[in-house]
């Protein structure tokens, strides 16, 4: 089951100003899924999304359903943040390298619901949804797996 | 193929007052920097007929900053425009001179009234839309990026902070011995009072990061029939280059440090085949240090050691004033100032060693130097110079 959180009115912090290339991505999020390019050609899963395959350069990439199974590449624990983040401080942020191979793809997010003192390089995480009050965008999150 | 050697020289050099606060404009800061650096050559504004502008915003919202400057300057066709890191952007002022395009080009950034870092960002009235990938949902920032990528080094290669502190110790040390620095007059610190300033994001303290400071430059670049007349000792260029492989700041694919090296590396092995020189040729550098653990990174790909022994080689003093290669003799972006865009900071403190201008910081006999620009994702975007002094 998808872990899904509503965030505490009003959000305050920085949203996306989403484009219609990629749409699709944060439409899905809206249903809890995260979808990563996939190279039709290829093979390659492609992050962060680009107009086109970043291996082969095919323009055929589908937008691919993933565990959002992943381990922490590398983190940092902030202790000044900027806007409404420094409320939260000390948040992480957090790299996650998904399982899903060939291609290694590093997913920056904030890892919540664990303390920052036992974040680790090669902690299991796992994608979460946040359901923004008031705006038309869903947020994605990592959580400890 | 090759450089055009001893071509073009940097002629003349400026840096404008470099402070936390400026109470100025940046074009005003520009300007200046314009103004003192073709006065350091013996020259004036009017014999300027190049620009490399790495400030691409412009007065009344030109597409090219050179169309403003054109006019502001009087009118006078300008034959280079040239956008672009400063660093490169010498060496390709250098080209552009011996190809004809231009006789006199200047190299300028200033800016005041902006900072880098998120401190004291006032809380939106609304959640403000961002670009999709940005770092900015997460609540970062460039120094987040490069505390990413600090973890990660630190991880693979078994350092710790007191191996970065290290190279913050280095650099205030320089800065004390430059009036002009924004830190120098706070003295020295130690490895212990780096590891205990405050954490920004870990695992960079406070004493790890650059400062955010206010100020401008410029360098003027001459044609060697110019050059021999200008008013101070021409700093030749022997070769510079520009890389870039990876987005600004969006991702960092894996593997984040393989043996081969990224566009660091790519530039310095251009720029060392240009100019015909070796790393032990080397006499004084000006290494890009937004941060502690940059510098290490910097020493690395450059190839003046391995990959993952940074720490080790500038635990060995080469680099500090007296070793075999000082840099960063000015303080640095740790603690001289990083004015936003510093690139240039590095090389014209390069330019005054080179010149035998550095008074106590001065490394005796330079001759031969390397500036290194990098930034954007972690050297994603890098930029090299190799010059000379006779």
């Amino acid at each position: 089951m998808p872990d899904v959180q509503t965030a505490a009115s009003p959000y305050l912090k920085p949203l996306p100003d989403v484009s219609s290339l990629n749409r699709p991505f944060w439409e899905s999020l809206k249903r809890h899924e995260f979808r990563v390019p996939k190279c039709a050609d290829c093979g390659d899963y492609n992050w962060v999304p680009y107009p086109a395959c970043r291996s082969c350069q095919s323009e055929h990439q589908e937008w691919t359903v993933v565990s959002g199974d992943a381990t922490v590449f590398s983190f940092t624990v902030v202790h000044r943040g900027p806007g409404a983040f420094n409320a939260d401080v000390p948040y992480v942020m957090a790299l996650g390298q998904l399982v899903e191979q060939p291609r290694r793809c590093n997913v920056l997010a904030n890892l919540v619901r664990v303390d920052p003192d036992d974040v680790r390089i090669g902690l299991p995480i796992k994608i979460g949804y946040l359901e923004i009050p008031g705006e038309d965008v869903t947020m994605y999150r990592w959580l400890p797996r | 193929m090759s450089f055009p050697g001893r071509a073009a020289a940097i002629v003349g050099v400026y840096t404008t007052e470099q402070a936390r606060f400026l109470d100025r404009s940046s074009f005003s800061l520009q300007l200046e920097a314009m103004k003192g650096a073709v006065a350091d050559a013996g020259l004036t504004l009017s014999d300027i007929d190049g620009l490399v502008s790495y400030d691409r915003t412009a007065y009344n919202k030109a597409p090219w900053p050179e169309m403003f400057w054109a006019t502001q300057l009087g009118g006078r066709p300008l034959t280079l425009g040239e956008p672009g890191q400063p660093t490169p952007g010498v060496a390709k002022a250098a080209m552009a001179i011996s190809a004809g395009m231009c006789n006199v080009a200047v190299v300028f950034w200033g800016k005041a009234g902006w900072k880098l870092g998120p401190g004291g960002t006032p809380v939106p009235e609304k959640a403000p839309r961002v670009s999709e990938w940005s770092y900015e949902l997460f609540g970062g920032g460039y120094a987040h990026f490069y505390a990413l990528w600090a973890q990660r080094y630190m991880h693979e290669f078994g350092v710790d902070s007191e191996d970065l502190a290290q190279v913050a110790v280095t650099h205030r040390y320089h800065a004390t011995l430059n009036p002009e620095s924004v830190m120098g007059a706070r003295g020295p610190v130690t490895v212990d009072d780096v590891v205990n300033s405050r954490m920004i994001c870990s695992p960079l303290h406070l004493l790890d990061c650059a400062l955010d400071t206010d100020g401008g430059y410029a360098m003027v670049v001459a044609g060697a029939d110019v050059a021999r007349d200008c008013r101070r000792k021409p700093v030749w260029i022997l070769g510079g280059a520009e890389a870039v492989h990876t987005d600004c700041y969006v991702t960092i694919d894996d593997p984040w440090f393989p043996e081969e090296g990224q566009s660091v590396r790519r530039a310095a092995e251009i720029s060392f085949g240009q100019a015909g020189v070796t790393r032990d040729d080397i006499d004084v550098a000006g290494l890009y240090d937004c941060f502690t653990v940059t510098m290490l990174r910097d020493l690395e790909e450059l190839g003046f050691c391995k990959v993952g022994e940074g720490a080790e080689f500038f635990r060995e003093g080469h680099t500090r004033l007296g070793g075999s290669m000082p840099c960063n003799t000015d303080g640095g972006l740790l603690s001289n100032s990083h004015n936003g865009m510093p690139h240039g900071m590095h090389t014209i403190e390069v330019v005054r060693q080179l010149r035998g201008e550095c008074g106590t910081r001065q490394v005796p006999n330079a001759k031969i130097g390397l500036s290194l620009a990098q930034g954007a994702s972690v050297h994603g975007y890098a930029g090299t110079l190799i010059m000379a002094a006779d």
